[in-house]
């Protein structure tokens, strides 16, 4: 048993020679992704890229299946993010402050203009593109073969996305900000409108204690200032990266993303990736460790490769940083040239009129104008609601992967869009016409109203189609089609109506230009 | 063993269009970050300006000292003119008292000759000697961001 | 090329995202004051001879320039593009190089009073537009105030008299012209005055949004409105009543006045105001009340008139026939109550807000426009008015001008309250000797011929008036 020669000095000089292989060596243990075994390895070794499986679908990487709509909202929520955080070093959240340093950004930050910019229109976009992704998850039926819950927790960080936008659009306190955290207020204070309507209000003010929780008093002040920053950059944001660290967790065990069971590999494809080197699996036969690859069964199957997938590294890597690039110079070319608006600052006597809320509440704000109830509370509770019961309620688990399950339902959808456009149309034309139950008999009860209103026919409307297409067709696909393509239209439309026909006092104008002059 | 050779030259065979990217996204991350920490660095201070007035020549007959402490100077006045010295430590910053033997400071006992010289404890530098200067009118600035050479000494007229 | 599609978009997006963060890298290192600085450094190498200050100029740094006005809670940036403010040499340079006119800045530091205390506009902005916030999408209500207005910010810290000794003619005269055109008959100036039109006191501190701005001709500032407002106020406001005729140049001197009455304070160290110096003094005298308060409408007070804006007759309350017969306590009463249904609000102090010895100061100026002569009295007491016969009376003789049941048109509404509250021997001499000067005839012997009974039945029909519908 003798002692191991080493000879000390020497060691040390070749130590600290080759200090920088070995450090390198230590940090990126798998080495230069030259091979297939040493791409599988950078993916799977990686904590920040093992999230995503070392192979991937072809399918997946086709940019017609998905237009890439997910990985555009993660992007800009990146891109809010890391903005965000740049407008935290000069932002200050007290009344006194707040508009003096968003209007000091503007005008004396080094780039401040530009990433203010940014961050509103990386915001705003991400409602826009969570939209048209659930959109997209929904009409290529990729709900369903066990992503049930995914859609739903889909579904939590859309309503997240709403709350994260309309607090920060409160954070600069000017007019806009002032008059819709008062409407924001009054919209959470809306179930007072049932509670009224039934008496039980002073024994039980829900809607009242909701409004002080929210505001930190009666009125919008400062402390409504303190509580809608505290959301804005703190819990929002946290809830927001908690589920969506879920929602990709689920993409992995569920499978990735969904493939129609009738994928070809095409022509087209050579564009796209790099195929595998050799069928057969990678691993050459000089193992000491054994990877399990599970091929969409639940047993282990030796030697048999998993068709038609190609590695993540470079395909999927090299696919989402072209879709990061995309995004993040399509948010800097605009943010360059549309400035994000500003208005004077917050005057509690002067009420902007028309008050309206961010473009992508204009739609409930004119439901609002209906009932503040139904409005506010009721109709989106029964909206999202209807969404997140989608996989429960359509059980079929064919045509998985095809946009619109095929002919069938692409027919469908275009009928829900012939036949509810118009309805749709002529209830709101009606009630712009002609008013509703309180223009005509003045005592009517409000609880009728609340339960009888515009807002509440167009959903039962909704439902009662949808019901008569399950019946016709014998699919509860086709009916889930023909609702969910109707609540996009009915958002399409009712968000146009509040933006562009609500002028002052909520008055129909065919056009801005008509507006009376101030 | 073909696939690691295969491989290599598959890396070196990467073509212009691939270089041109890879320098596009580095280039351009690399301008964005650029972008970023020059935009921390601030451009304005929201704070009062370093000059400040003191008066006009005759608040101070010769022989005197007056003591600032708010804005962190000495005013002396001898019979060569004024001279206006810091009187923040230049150790960790507190005030320092007139000794004896010229400034003494409190906090961790740093001793200056009246010069401003630094002659014990932990203080790195002298006391700063800062410019003094008259405005049209006769009114008197110190400017506590401009120091002048050790012994500079002004002589104004009312 | 594998991943070719990829690659191309990537390529793509790499190159634009690269060329626009460089446009905007351009764009931030060239902001609009830049330019100026740059000029101005080129106009002070040129126009000094000695090197020493050439030196110095091409030394000067490009950058923001501020001004950190602690006391005032503002900064202001002016100084950025507006370079040469305080420079002598740029006496005759042009704007915005140009030192400051007068010698404002000795007594009104930079220092310490920055910009925008006088002359508005948006301090922090460093573009012009947005500082100079005139446009209305700069959404900034108080924009640089136009230079002929400019002594509207001086009121803030000196008082009146101080101002007139230093001859800043235009505020003090816009002052005494507010004062003595009557307007706060119709307008409330430190809680005293009429209700027909809005209260002054914070007028120039009031947003944009308060003017409608619909018919305003040019530049839609609070200044232009004002300005224009007093040129013809129904062209601004189609539904205003406002009786003004002033000139041109008088409505200048009136908004630099108006402008001035403004909501903040200065802090306790800027102001030099002499606390005696408010308004509301009751010891003020009967002419000037007069002039403050009454003669926007009753003008003179001679004559009466019907007015086409007021679509009624404004009686003549310096009329001498009227004099002659009013007594004090009448018109005491008159001016505390006011004129329900019509503009004549009513002034006593818990309504428009004059005190008792303000009204009884009024009165006595009125009435010692009285003639000498007094009127020949009317021995009423003997006489027992005949309500039927005084019924046909008033329908012949006066229900042309003072209407079928006496609300009035050309002549008064006999139905008000004060009217009816009047003395009968009051009514009686007054339809006697008419009202010279106004429509109103003399009914007596003198005139159309009615005999005193006639009068008597008709002015006690008169006093039934508005019991009948």
């Amino acid at each position: 048993m003798s002692e191991p020669n080493h000879n000390g000095i020497d060691s040390f000089r070749n130590n600290l020679k080759s200090i920088i292989d070995s450090f390198a060596s230590s940090f990126l243990r798998s080495g230069k992704p030259t091979s297939d075994k040493s791409r599988a390895s950078a993916m799977f070794n990686n904590f920040f890229l093992h999230v995503q499986g070392v192979k991937t679908h072809m399918n997946t990487l086709r940019p017609t299946y998905t237009l890439g709509l997910g990985l555009i909202s993660l992007f800009l929520l990146l891109i809010t993010t890391v903005s965000g955080v740049v407008l935290m070093i000069y932002y200050n959240p007290s009344i006194e402050n707040a508009y003096n340093t968003v209007k000091d950004i503007t005008y004396v930050v080094i780039g401040g203009s530009l990433s203010r910019n940014i961050h509103k229109w990386a915001g705003e976009g991400m409602i826009i593109f969570v939209l048209f992704h659930m959109a997209r998850v929904f009409f290529t039926g990729s709900y369903k073969k066990g992503r049930e819950f995914n859609w739903v927790i889909g579904i939590a960080l859309l309503v997240i996305t709403f709350g994260i936008n309309l607090s920060g659009y409160m954070l600069p306190w000017d007019q806009l900000s002032y008059w819709a955290l008062v409407i924001v207020a009054n919209i959470i204070q809306s179930p007072k409108e049932i509670t009224d309507s039934l008496g039980i209000t002073q024994y039980f003010d829900v809607g009242g204690f909701s409004k002080e929780l929210f505001l930190g008093g009666l009125n919008a002040g400062k402390e409504s200032l303190t509580r809608v920053y505290l959301l804005h950059v703190m819990l929002f944001p946290i809830l927001m990266f908690i589920f969506l660290g879920v929602h990709f967790w689920r993409i992995r065990k569920d499978g990735g993303l969904t493939k129609p069971d009738s994928f070809e590999p095409q022509e087209s494809d050579a564009q796209l990736f790099s195929p595998p080197e050799k069928k057969g699996g990678i691993f050459t036969t000089n193992k000491t460790y054994g990877l399990m690859e599970l091929a969409g069964g639940r047993t282990p199957a030796v030697d048999k490769d998993v068709e038609n997938t190609v590695l993540s590294w470079p395909n999927l890597l090299i696919a989402e940083l072209a879709v990061f690039f995309i995004c993040f110079a399509g948010v800097v070319v605009y943010s360059f040239f549309i400035d994000a608006p500003l208005k004077e600052l917050a005057n509690p006597l002067i009420p902007e009129n028309p008050a309206k809320a961010p473009w992508y509440f204009l739609g409930l704000q004119e439901l609002l104008s209906y009932s503040a109830f139904m409005g506010g509370v009721g109709l989106p509770g029964i909206a999202l609601l209807g969404l997140a019961l989608i996989p429960y309620l359509d059980r079929e688990q064919e045509h998985v992967g095809v946009w619109f399950s095929g002919k069938q339902g692409k027919s469908v959808a275009l009928q829900a869009l012939l036949a509810g456009t118009p309805v749709l149309v002529g209830l709101l034309a009606f009630v712009i016409s002609f008013g509703w139950f309180r223009n005509w008999w003045p005592n009517v009860p409000q609880l009728l109203i609340t339960l009888v209103n515009p807002g509440n026919l167009w959903v039962v409307f909704m439902m009662l189609w949808s019901v008569w297409v399950i019946k016709k067709t014998g699919s509860t696909r086709m009916g889930a089609i023909a609702l969910f393509t109707m609540f996009l239209v009915s958002f399409v439309i009712l968000t146009y109506v509040g933006t562009e026909l609500r002028g002052p006092n909520w008055g129909f104008y065919w056009s801005h230009s008509q507006w009376p002059p101030h | 063993m073909s696939s690691e050779t295969e491989g290599k030259s598959e890396v070196s065979r990467r073509d212009f269009i691939g270089l041109a990217t890879l320098g596009a996204v580095l280039l351009s991350s690399l301008s964005v970050l650029t972008g970023i920490f020059r935009l921390s660095k601030p451009t304005v201070r929201y704070e009062e300006s370093t000059k400040f007035k003191i008066g006009k020549i005759d608040s101070f007959p010769v022989g005197t000292v007056k003591k600032l402490d708010e804005r962190g100077v000495f005013i002396f006045a001898t019979d060569e003119g004024l001279h206006a010295i810091s009187s923040v430590c230049t150790h960790l910053g507190c005030i320092v008292a007139i000794s004896d033997t010229g400034f003494q400071c409190p906090c961790h006992g740093s001793k200056y000759n009246e010069h401003g010289k630094v002659i014990g404890g932990p203080a790195p530098r002298n006391l700063a000697w800062l410019e003094i200067s008259q405005n049209l009118d006769g009114s008197l600035e110190v400017d506590s961001a401009k120091s002048v050479p050790t012994g500079t000494k002004y002589k104004f007229y009312a | 090329m594998r991943n070719r599609f990829y690659i191309m978009t990537l390529f793509i997006a790499g190159v634009v995202l690269l060329a626009f963060t460089l446009f905007a890298a351009y764009k931030e290192m060239n902001p609009e004051w830049k330019a100026y600085q740059k000029e101005y450094k080129e106009l002070l190498v040129k126009g000094t001879r000695d090197e020493a200050t050439k030196k110095k100029a091409r030394e000067l740094e490009t950058n923001i320039q501020q001004l950190y006005l602690g006391g005032l809670k503002r900064i202001d940036r002016c100084t950025s593009c507006h370079v040469g403010i305080e420079n002598p040499l740029m006496a005759n340079a042009k704007v915005p190089y140009r030192q400051h006119s007068g010698d404002y800045l000795k007594k009104h530091p930079m220092s310490s009073f920055g910009c925008t205390v006088c002359h508005l506009g948006q301090g922090r902005a460093t573009n012009k537009k947005e500082a100079h916030g005139l446009a209305h999408d700069t959404h900034w209500d108080y924009p640089v105030i136009p230079l002929k207005y400019i002594q509207s910010a001086c009121v803030q810290c000196h008082d009146l008299d101080m101002l007139k000794q230093k001859g800043a003619d235009k505020i003090v005269k816009g002052e005494q012209l507010l004062r003595e055109n009557g307007c706060m008959g119709c307008h409330k100036l430190n809680n005293i005055g009429g209700v027909l039109g809005k209260a002054l006191d914070i007028i120039g501190s009031q947003p944009r949004i308060y003017f409608p701005m619909g018919f305003v001709v040019g530049e839609k500032t609070p200044y232009s409105w004002i300005k224009q407002h007093f040129d013809d106020p129904r062209a601004i406001v189609p539904v205003s009543e406002m009786k003004v005729k002033v000139t041109e140049a008088e409505a200048d001197l009136l908004t630099t006045y108006v402008a001035s009455l403004r909501a903040e304070e200065m802090p306790k160290s800027y102001r030099r105001i002499l606390e005696t110096q408010k308004d509301g003094k009751t010891s003020e005298d009967g002419e000037a009340l007069y002039k403050k308060y009454c003669i926007a409408c009753h003008e003179k007070g001679k004559d009466s008139l019907f007015d086409e804006i007021f679509m009624h007759t404004i009686p003549a309350i310096v009329n001498p026939a009227f004099l002659k017969v009013v007594t004090n306590d009448y018109l005491k009463k008159v001016v505390e109550e006011g004129r329900a249904g019509t503009q004549m609000t009513a002034w006593k102090a818990s309504a428009a807000g004059l005190s008792g010895q303000a009204i009884d100061n009024i009165v006595d100026y009125l009435t010692s426009k009285r003639p000498k002569e007094k009127a020949v009295p009317f021995n009423i007491v003997a006489l027992k008015g005949d309500l039927k016969k005084g019924e046909e009376l008033y329908k012949v003789r006066c229900a042309l001008c003072h209407g079928a049941n006496g609300k009035g048109e050309l002549g008064i509404n006999l139905r008000n309250p004060v009217v009816q509250g009047a003395d009968i021997t009051f009514l009686a001499m007054t339809v006697r000797d008419g009202r010279e000067g106004t429509p109103m005839p003399s009914f007596g012997k003198n005139g159309v011929g009615l005999s005193d009974q006639d009068i008597v039945d008709t002015v006690s029909y008169v006093k039934t008036i508005s019991k009948k519908k």
